[in-house]
C-alpha cells in the first residue's frame, strides 16, 4: 500500500457505500490505471460487479491473471451469473487438465471466505448436474458456516434431505469462531492471524484506510481535533487500524471481503500505525469529509456512538439521527453508520435509547427461542440503561468530556468501568464504531475480534437476501449484543468468559430459528406440505408475518390444493411485503385455478409494473392472460419470462401449458422437458408430460409420468386421481379404485376424486355404489352441474327415467351458459354408448324412450342460447 | 328463424329459401367472437394455418384479414369466384367460421353468396355450406358440421365469394376466424365442470 492509493481506495469504498457506483468505478479505474496492481484490479473489478455489472467485472479479471483468493472468487461469481459454468470451476477447482482441488485445499486456499467459495462450487455442480457433488460442496459449507442459509435451501431443492439439526448449529469452538469470529476473540486472535494475513490484503486496506480517513477528517474537523490529533496520532493508530471493524462500513461489499478482515487485523498490526500517520495530513484534505456511513453498519454501534459523541454541532448530526430513528433498530447498516459523527446529546439520547431497548427485546427473544441464559442478557441490559442514563446526565450537565460520555454508553454492558483509559481514542472509536473501543483497552488480547464483527454481518446479509429482513434483523442484534459483550470482556477480564456464554447463547437461539425454519423448509421441499405448515405456524409471530415464511406456508397450501387458505396467506404477503416477487408465481396460479381474474389481473400490473426483469412476474401476467383464454398472449409472456430467466423452470411448465391448452402437443413437450432439464425434482412438468400423453390415449406413458410425478410429490391427491383415472383407462379398474381411495384418505374434500371414483363405479356397473358416492358428493359440491348430469346418467341405467331427466335438467339449470352445451350436446346426441367417454365402458342402454323428451328439452332450452348453437340445433329441425 | 340460411343438403336449401323469401330479412350479425372465445368452449386456430388468397389489391391481402382489425380489409383483384384457403398441417377440427362484412361500409363489395369446401387438399374440396347474405353488418358465424353434427375434422377450408351485392365484381371481407372446439384439459372425456369448487382440481398447473 503505497501511500498515494489510500486515499483513492478510501475514495472508492466510500463511494460504493453510498451507492456512488458511477463514482466509485470512475476512481478504481484512475486508481488502476496509476499502480496497476492486483489490488487495485479487484478494487475495480469489485466497483464492476457491485454497480451491477457482472460482464465487465468478468472480463477485467479474465483478462489479467488472478492470483489472489478474493479475485478468483469474484471471477468466478462474474462466471456463474454469466453462466459460464464450466470457466467457474476451473477457477475455483484448478479444472480438467489440472489436478483437481479438493474441498480441504479450497478452505485453506480461501480461508474464512471458503464456506461462499463452495456454496457457489456447488451451484455450479447442480447446475451442471453433478447433484452428488454439488450436495458435498453445499455440506461442506454449511459445517464451514452454519449461518449460510441458501446452501440449505439448495441441498433441500436438489431433493437431499440435509438434517437441520445437524446442520444449523454450532457443533464445535472451531466453527463457532470460524463463522463469527469476533465473537470469541480469545480463540480466535491465536487461530485466526496465521491464515488471513496474506491473503486478505486487499481487502483490508479499503477498510483501514476509511478509518484512517475518519479518524483525519474528524479530527481536523471537530473541535476535540486538538486533543484527539496529539493521543490519537500516537495512540488511535494502532487501535483503528487494528479494529478492523471498520470493514464493516465497507460490509456492503459482502462479496469476498468477510473473509478478509481478519487479516486486516493482522496487517494493521504490522504496517498500520505506520502508514496512517503520514496518510492524516493528505485524507483531512480529501472532500470525504461527511463520509458518515461507512463504517457504522451495526446500528448498536451507531447508537452508542453517536452518544458518545455529545459536544458537536448538532446540525449535521441530526440529520442521521434522524434517520436512525426512523428506521428504528432495524435500518440498514448504512444508515445506521452515518451517524456516529455528531450528535447532540439531548437528541442521540431519546433516540438512541428507544431503538436500543427495541433491539434488546428481540434479543431476548431469540435468546428465549434458543433457551440461552436469559439472566445474563438482561444484566447486561440493565447496565445498559445505566450506564445510558450517566451519558445523559453528562450531557446534561454539559460536560464536554468526549472521552468519558462517549465511553459511558459504549460500554452499554457491564464493563463500564473499564472507560476511563480509554479516552484519548475516542474518536477512533467514534469512527470506526463500538467495538473499536474494546479493542483499545484490550488490544492484544482482541484485535482480531472487532475485525470478525464485520464478518458476521456481511454473512448474515447474503443470508438475509434469501430469507427475510427480520431475520437480519435478529442477526445484527445479536451481533450487537455480541459486540457489546466483547467489549465487557475487553475491560474487565472476568466477564470474558461470562460474555462469551452469552454470544453463544445469542448464537444459538439464532441456530434455533434456523433449524426450525430448515425443518419447515425441508418439510415442504419433501412434499409434507401438512407438517411444513406446522413448523412455520409455530415460528414467533414477528418471524411467522414476514413474506418468506409466509410465501412458504402459502405454497404449502397450495401444493394441498388448499387454494383459498393459499390465497389468504398471499393476499397477506401482499399487503406486508408489497414488493415482493418471489412466491408470486404461484399466487398467481393459486388466484388461476381460483379464477379471480380481477385480483390476478392487479397483481400482473403491479408486478410488471415493478420489476421487468423477474421471470415470476412475467408468469404472473402470462397466468394473467391464459385465464382471458387469450393463450397467444399468455405464451408471449411467458416466453419472456424464460427469457428473462432460463433457470426458472415454473416458466417453463406454464408455457408448456399453454400449449396443451393450443394443443400444440409437440412444443408443450419441448417445454415440460425443459423444465426436467432445470429442475428434475419439478413434478408439475412431469404431471404435464403425463397428461400429453394421455391426450394421446398413451396410457402407460401417462401412468409412468404422473407417478414420477407423485415419487416427488406423493401427498398429492390431484395426481392419485389422474392416475387412478389413467389405471382405469388401462382397464386397471381394482388398481384404479385402490389409487382414488388414498386419494380421498389424503384429500376427503376432493370432490374430482369422488367423482373419478363414482364414475368408474358407474362404469364397473356398481350403480348402487355410485350412486351413494355421488350423494356424498352432491354435499360437497352442491352447485356443479357435472355431479347431476352423472347421476342422471346412472338413473337412466337403472332405468328410472324420471328420476334421470331430473337430474338432467338440474344439470342444465345449473348451468345456463358455458358447460351446458356439452352437456346438452351430450343429450341431443343421446350421449350413446359409443361417443361415451373411454373411462366407462357402458353397453347400450335404454334410451330411446328418453329421447324424445330429451329432444323436446333440448329444442326449449334453445331459446336462451347462443346464436351458435341454435344454428347447430337447426340440424334436429 | 335464428340462425343463417343454412344449407347442405337439398331440403334444407329449399327450407332456407322458403326462409328467405318469406321474411326477406336482412342477415342478423352474430356475437362477437370473442365472447365466445372467453366462455372458454371455442379456440380460434387460425393461426396455425396456412391462408391464402385467390387475388388481392397489394395492401389489402392476408394481413389485412387477420390482423383482428375491422377497419382493414383483404379486396380482392381478379375474377370471380374468390378463394380464401384455409389450410392446416395437420387433419385439424373446426368447429365453427366467423366473417365479418360490413354492407355500409362496402356496399357493392360486400359478398352475397359463399360457399364453404372442406378437404384433404385442392383437388377433393367438397361444399358443406352455401350461404346468402343480406346486406350482413357484423359477424356472421357458419358452423361447420358433419351429418351427425359433430365437428368436421380437415386438412384444408376454402371459403368461395360467388357473388356480391349489386352484381359488385371484388369483394371485402374484413376478418375471418376460425375456431375449433376447447377439448376439456382435464381427464376424464366428461363434459366441462362448471363450479370453481370443482375446477380447481381438475388440473395440476
Amino acid at each position: 500500500m503505497t501511500v498515494l492509493q489510500e486515499p483513492v481506495q478510501a475514495a472508492v469504498w466510500h463511494a460504493l457505500n453510498h451507492y456512488a457506483y458511477r463514482d466509485a468505478v470512475f476512481l478504481a479505474e484512475r486508481l488502476y490505471a496509476e499502480v496497476h496492481s492486483e489490488e487495485a484490479l479487484f478494487l475495480l473489478a469489485t466497483c464492476y460487479y457491485r454497480s451491477g455489472k457482472a460482464y465487465k467485472a468478468y472480463r477485467l479479471l479474465k483478462g489479467h491473471s488472478c492470483t489472489t483468493p478474493q479475485c478468483k472468487y469474484l471471477l468466478a461469481k462474474c462466471c456463474v451469473d454469466l453462466s459460464r459454468l464450466a470457466e467457474g470451476e476451473q477457477i475455483l477447482t484448478g479444472g480438467v487438465l489440472n489436478k483437481q482441488k479438493s474441498h480441504d485445499d479450497i478452505v485453506t486456499e480461501f480461508g474464512d471466505s471458503a464456506c461462499f467459495t463452495l456454496s457457489l462450487l456447488g451451484q455450479i455442480y447442480c447446475k451442471t448436474d453433478r447433484l452428488a457433488k454439488g450436495s458435498e460442496c453445499y455440506q461442506k459449507s454449511l459445517t464451514l458456516n452454519p449461518f449460510l442459509w441458501s446452501p440449505f435451501e439448495s441441498l433441500c431443492e436438489i431433493g437431499e434431505k440435509p438434517d437441520p439439526d445437524q446442520m444449523f448449529k454450532l457443533t464445535s469452538l472451531q466453527n463457532f469462531s470460524s463463522c463469527q469470529p469476533n465473537i470469541c476473540p480469545i480463540y480466535t486472535a491465536t487461530y485466526s492471524i496465521p491464515h488471513r494475513q496474506l491473503d486478505t490484503i486487499l481487502m483490508e486496506t479499503p477498510q483501514d484506510t476509511l478509518e484512517l480517513n475518519r479518524l483525519n477528517l474528524e479530527s481536523s474537523n471537530s473541535k476535540y481535533s486538538s486533543l484527539n490529533t496529539d493521543s490519537s496520532v500516537s495512540y488511535i493508530d494502532p487501535s483503528v487500524i487494528s479494529p478492523d471493524s471498520v470493514p464493516i462500513g465497507t460490509g456492503s461489499a459482502l462479496l469476498a471481503k468477510q473473509a478478509q478482515n481478519k487479516p486486516k487485523s493482522g496487517r494493521c498490526l504490522l504496517g498500520g500505525p505506520a502508514a496512517l500517520s503520514p496518510l492524516t495530513p493528505s485524507f483531512g484534505i480529501l472532500p470525504l469529509e461527511p463520509s458518515p456511513g461507512d463504517g457504522s453498519y451495526l446500528q448498536n454501534f451507531t447508537n452508542t456512538t453517536s452518544v458518545m459523541d455529545p459536544p458537536t454541532t448538532g446540525l449535521p448530526p441530526k440529520k442521521s439521527v434522524a434517520r436512525i430513528s426512523q428506521a428504528g433498530m432495524k435500518s440498514v447498516f448504512a444508515q445506521s453508520g452515518n451517524s456516529r459523527d455528531v450528535t447532540p446529546i439531548h437528541l442521540m439520547q431519546t433516540q438512541s435509547t428507544a431503538p436500543q431497548t427495541r433491539g434488546i427485546e428481540r434479543f431476548y427473544s431469540l435468546v428465549r427461542f434458543g433457551s440461552a441464559a436469559g439472566v445474563t442478557v438482561r444484566e447486561g441490559r440493565a447496565d445498559r440503561t445505566v450506564a445510558e442514563r450517566e451519558g445523559e446526565k453528562r450531557g446534561s450537565a454539559g460536560k464536554r468530556d468526549q472521552t468519558n460520555s462517549s465511553t459511558t454508553p459504549q460500554v452499554l454492558s457491564p464493563t463500564v468501568a473499564a472507560p476511563p483509559n480509554a479516552q484519548p481514542r475516542r474518536s477512533s472509536r467514534l469512527f470506526t464504531s463500538a467495538s473499536s473501543t474494546a479493542k483499545e483497552n484490550s488490544k492484544k488480547l482482541k484485535m482480531k475480534f472487532p475485525t470478525k464483527i464485520p464478518n458476521r454481518k456481511t454473512k448474515t446479509k447474503t443470508k438475509g437476501g434469501i430469507t427475510q429482513s427480520n431475520m437480519n434483523d435478529s442477526i445484527e442484534i445479536l451481533k450487537l449484543d455480541s459486540s457489546i459483550i466483547s467489549e465487557g470482556k475487553s475491560n474487565i477480564a472476568t466477564p470474558q468468559v461470562q460474555a462469551f456464554n452469552i454470544q453463544k447463547a445469542a448464537a444459538d437461539g439464532l441456530m434455533n430459528l434456523m433449524r426450525d425454519m430448515g425443518k419447515g423448509y425441508l418439510a415442504l421441499c419433501s412434499y409434507n406440505c401438512k407438517e411444513a405448515i406446522g413448523i412455520l405456524s409455530q415460528l414467533p409471530s414477528h418471524h411467522y408475518n414476514t413474506g418468506w415464511v409466509l410465501c412458504q406456508i402459502g405454497r404449502a397450501h397450495f401444493e394441498l390444493a388448499e387454494y383459498m387458505q393459499a390465497e389468504r396467506i398471499f393476499s397477506e404477503v401482499r399487503r406486508i411485503e408489497s414488493y415482493r416477487v418471489e412466491g408470486m408465481e404461484i399466487y398467481s396460479t393459486t388466484l388461476w385455478h381460483l379464477q379471480k381474474d380481477v385480483a390476478l389481473s392487479a397483481l400482473s400490473k403491479d408486478l410488471t409494473d415493478m420489476d421487468k426483469n423477474s421471470p415470476e412476474a412475467w408468469c404472473v401476467a402470462g397466468n394473467c392472460f391464459s385465464l382471458q383464454r387469450e393463450h397467444d398472449i399468455a405464451i408471449k409472456f411467458f416466453q419472456r419470462a424464460i427469457q428473462v430467466d432460463p433457470g426458472f423452470a415454473y416458466a417453463y411448465t406454464l408455457l408448456g401449458h399453454e400449449f396443451v391448452l393450443t394443443e400444440e402437443l409437440e412444443k408443450a413437450l419441448a417445454c415440460f422437458r425443459n423444465a426436467i432439464r432445470v429442475n428434475s425434482r419439478h413434478y408439475n412438468a412431469w404431471y404435464g408430460l403425463g397428461m400429453i400423453y394421455y391426450k394421446q390415449e398413451k396410457f402407460s406413458l401417462a401412468e409412468i409420468h404422473f407417478k414420477k410425478a407423485l415419487g416427488i410429490n406423493p401427498q398429492s391427491s390431484v395426481l392419485l386421481c389422474h392416475i387412478g383415472v389413467v389405471q382405469h383407462a388401462l382397464k386397471k379398474s381394482e388398481h384404479a379404485l385402490e389409487t382414488l381411495n388414498k386419494a380421498i384418505s389424503i384429500d376427503p374434500k376432493n370432490p374430482l376424486c369422488k367423482f373419478h371414483r363414482a364414475s368408474i363405479l358407474f362404469a364397473n356397473e356398481k350403480y348402487k355404489a355410485a350412486l351413494q358416492e355421488l350423494e356424498e358428493l352432491k354435499q360437497i359440491v352442491p352447485k356443479e352441474s357435472l355431479v347431476y348430469f352423472l347421476i342422471g346418467k346412472v338413473y337412466k341405467k337403472l332405468g328410472q327415467t324420471h328420476l334421470a331427466l331430473m337430474n338432467f335438467s338440474w344439470a342444465m339449470d345449473l348451468d345456463p351458459k358455458g358447460a351446458n352445451n356439452q352437456i346438452k350436446e351430450a343429450i341431443d346426441k343421446r350421449y350413446l354408448p359409443d361417443d361415451e367417454e373411454p373411462v366407462t365402458q357402458e353397453d347400450s342402454y335404454p334410451f330411446e324412450s328418453v329421447e324424445a323428451e330429451e329432444s323436446q328439452e333440448s329444442s326449449m332450452t334453445d331459446a336462451d342460447d347462443t346464436q351458435l348453437h341454435a344454428a347447430e340445433s337447426d340440424e334436429v329441425y | 328463424m335464428t340462425g343463417k340460411k343454412a344449407a347442405g343438403e337439398w331440403t334444407k336449401e329449399v327450407q332456407d329459401y322458403q326462409k328467405k323469401m318469406a321474411t326477406a330479412s336482412k342477415t342478423p350479425p352474430g356475437a362477437d367472437p370473442k365472447q365466445l372465445e372467453r366462455t372458454g368452449t371455442v379456440r380460434e386456430i387460425g393461426s396455425q394455418a396456412v391462408w391464402s388468397l385467390s387475388s388481392c389489391k397489394p395492401g389489402f391481402g392476408v394481413d389485412q384479414l387477420r390482423d383482428d382489425n375491422l377497419e382493414t380489409y383483404w379486396q380482392s383483384d381478379g375474377s370471380q369466384p374468390h378463394l380464401v384457403n384455409i389450410q392446416f398441417r395437420r387433419k385439424t377440427t373446426v368447429k365453427m367460421l366467423c366473417i365479418y362484412a360490413d354492407f355500409k361500409s362496402d356496399e357493392s363489395y360486400t359478398p352475397s353468396k359463399i360457399s364453404v369446401r372442406v378437404g384433404n387438399n385442392f383437388h377433393n374440396l367438397q361444399e358443406i355450406r352455401q350461404l346468402e347474405l343480406v346486406e350482413p353488418s357484423g359477424w356472421i358465424h357458419v358452423p361447420l358440421l358433419d351429418i351427425v353434427n359433430n365437428p368436421i375434422r380437415t386438412f384444408m377450408i376454402q371459403i368461395a365469394v360467388l357473388a356480391n351485392h349489386q352484381n359488385g365484381r371484388d369483394t371485402h371481407m374484413r376478418q375471418i376466424k376460425v375456431y375449433t372446439p376447447v377439448e376439456e384439459s382435464s381427464v376424464g372425456k366428461f363434459p366441462r365442470c362448471t363450479t370453481v369448487d370443482f375446477m380447481m382440481y381438475r388440473t395440476i398447473r
